[in-house]
């Protein structure tokens, strides 16, 4: 094949994308005619999203979201199906239609929102940092050319290199796939913290390892939907934010002590 | 298509980053480089191993190369990363790219060299030891050399699926060109599908011209010398397909 070719095939492939991806719109009409609600949820983040190991169920703020969602539109609270997803799998699985939406610590950006529609956030919470109790660390001014670990596809980076630069320390930052993976790469030496929003770090807190009190720019979750998707997203937003209002939300975090 | 996954604004941001895709580029090719010439070295000293008739170097040779082809190359560097520094050995992810890469593909090799080998007539060691070769004399002056035009089209082979697999340091923050698109596609505008495509064709740029060189020189040895190198061929890949 010479080179002529190979190009205008590559770019004929490249439109084809471009294309793409303007697969049905869905919205709670054709949810409730489905009869199944499939939200993206978070398996390991204690009161959000959290599998009880022993009976296999989901459990917490975000669970119980997704179920009022669920009663609201199909009229049953168990029409659910829960697809757990990590910072990094959401987003893909948003696009491709495997889930309707994504309740799962996701928080709300001005650029993701050129990628994704999200609604009113239903709880506020803080990037912190979890590290090893043995280092001795009392807050960020110790961290000065320290390596920290972050979540790809998370907000901490940017929040704790920002905070950074207003107390001049230089920090450098290790990326990885999953929560599981930066501890045990924090338990390994490899990072000498582990920053995601401090909902996330209660999970990992161990008897060697502590959260520091710092907290960092406020991370707001709300219900994402795709971006194509915009009845569905105005019907979520208009259920938080009745919510909100009538005090459902607000009960919800009291009973996960949130 | 104004804010799709493919949206022209990605791209546009894409290529004004262009920065952190080439530094990717730079470390994927340097750790090939080294990681390739390790590989070569590991690959020849056993592949000579287990050409030698010794018994015990042969199952040195053996336990090594199973042992590596049949492990998940994402383990090993998990294992290296997370799981030696709780014994006090602390490798910087640069020099394991380099080192368990090599590794991994020196199995590989072995057995490409191996195969080239065993490919050379026995008359050839019986007729330079008769006149007082050592064994290791042989190898370097008789069949080694004769060996590597048959075994260049494997050999590059192995090189193009080295370069793919340095992406496997992704998984430990490795720095290479995949970690950095991933890492640039989960920030911000979360622009996956562009940023894959581009790391796509970067790694297929780097691949496609060895690949075709490797199938144009096999084609040319065939039509050359037909009746023996396409014999020695078929022995090597007859070993080499996996």
């Amino acid at each position: 094949m010479n080179c002529k070719k190979l190009l205008a095939l590559i770019c004929a492939f490249a439109l084809a994308l471009s294309l793409a991806g303007c697969s049905s719109v869905v919205n709670s009409a054709s949810i409730a005619k489905s009869k199944t609600l499939k939200v993206g949820v978070k398996e390991d983040v204690p009161g959000f999203g959290l599998r009880n190991q022993s009976t296999g169920a989901y459990e917490g703020l975000e669970i119980d979201l997704a179920k009022l969602i669920a009663k609201e539109i199909i009229g049953d609270e168990n029409a659910v199906s829960f697809q757990p997803v990590t910072a990094k799998t959401r987003g893909p699985l948003l696009d491709n239609g495997d889930i309707d939406m994504v309740i799962a610590t996701f928080t709300i950006t001005e650029e993701r929102k050129l990628t994704y529609n999200f609604t009113t956030p239903y709880y506020t919470d803080a990037v912190g940092l979890l590290v090893k109790k043995e280092a001795g660390y009392t807050g960020l001014a110790d961290l000065n050319g320290k390596t920290i670990g972050v979540a790809q596809s998370a907000t901490s980076k940017d929040a704790i290199q920002a905070a950074g630069d207003a107390i001049g320390i230089t920090l450098s930052f290790a990326e990885f796939g999953s929560y599981p993976e930066i501890k045990a790469a924090l338990d390994s030496g490899r990072v000498d913290v582990f920053s995601v929003d401090r909902s996330i770090l209660s999970g990992y807190l161990d008897d060697t390892s502590v959260i520091l009190p710092d907290k960092f720019s406020p991370q707001d979750y709300g219900i994402a939907t795709k971006l194509q998707n915009t009845a569905l997203a105005g019907e979520m937003e208009a259920l938080i934010t009745k919510w909100l209002g009538d005090g459902t939300i607000a009960a919800l975090v009291s009973k996960y002590n949130l | 298509m104004g804010s799709g996954p493919f949206a022209l604004f990605r791209w546009q941001k894409l290529f004004s980053d262009y920065r952190v895709f080439a530094e990717g580029l730079g470390v994927t090719l340097v750790v090939a480089v080294l990681a390739l010439l390790l590989a070569l070295l590991i690959g020849v000293a056993l592949g000579m191993l287990s050409s030698s008739g010794v018994k015990p170097l042969q199952a040195i040779a053996r336990v090594y190369v199973e042992f590596f082809q049949n492990t998940p190359l994402v383990i090993q560097v998990f294992f290296v990363y997370n799981a030696l520094p709780t014994v006090g050995i602390m490798l910087d992810v640069f020099s394991i790219g380099v080192l368990v890469i090599g590794l991994y593909h020196g199995a590989y090799v072995a057995e490409v060299v191996r195969a080239g080998i065993q490919s050379i007539p026995k008359g050839q060691t019986e007729a330079s030891r008769s006149q007082g070769f050592t064994y290791i004399q042989t190898m370097r002056y008789v069949i080694l050399p004769q060996t590597i035009q048959i075994i260049l089209p494997p050999l590059t082979n192995q090189a193009v699926n080295l370069i793919k697999n340095t992406s496997a340091m992704a998984v430990v923050a490795g720095g290479d060109l995949m970690y950095r698109a991933d890492s640039w596609a989960s920030n911000g505008f979360l622009s996956y599908g562009p940023a894959y495509i581009v790391t796509g064709v970067l790694y297929f740029l780097l691949c496609f011209p060895l690949a075709s060189f490797a199938r144009k020189y096999e084609e040319k040895l065939k039509s050359r010398d037909l009746v023996q190198t396409t014999a020695e061929l078929a022995v090597v890949e007859e070993v080499v397909e996996c």
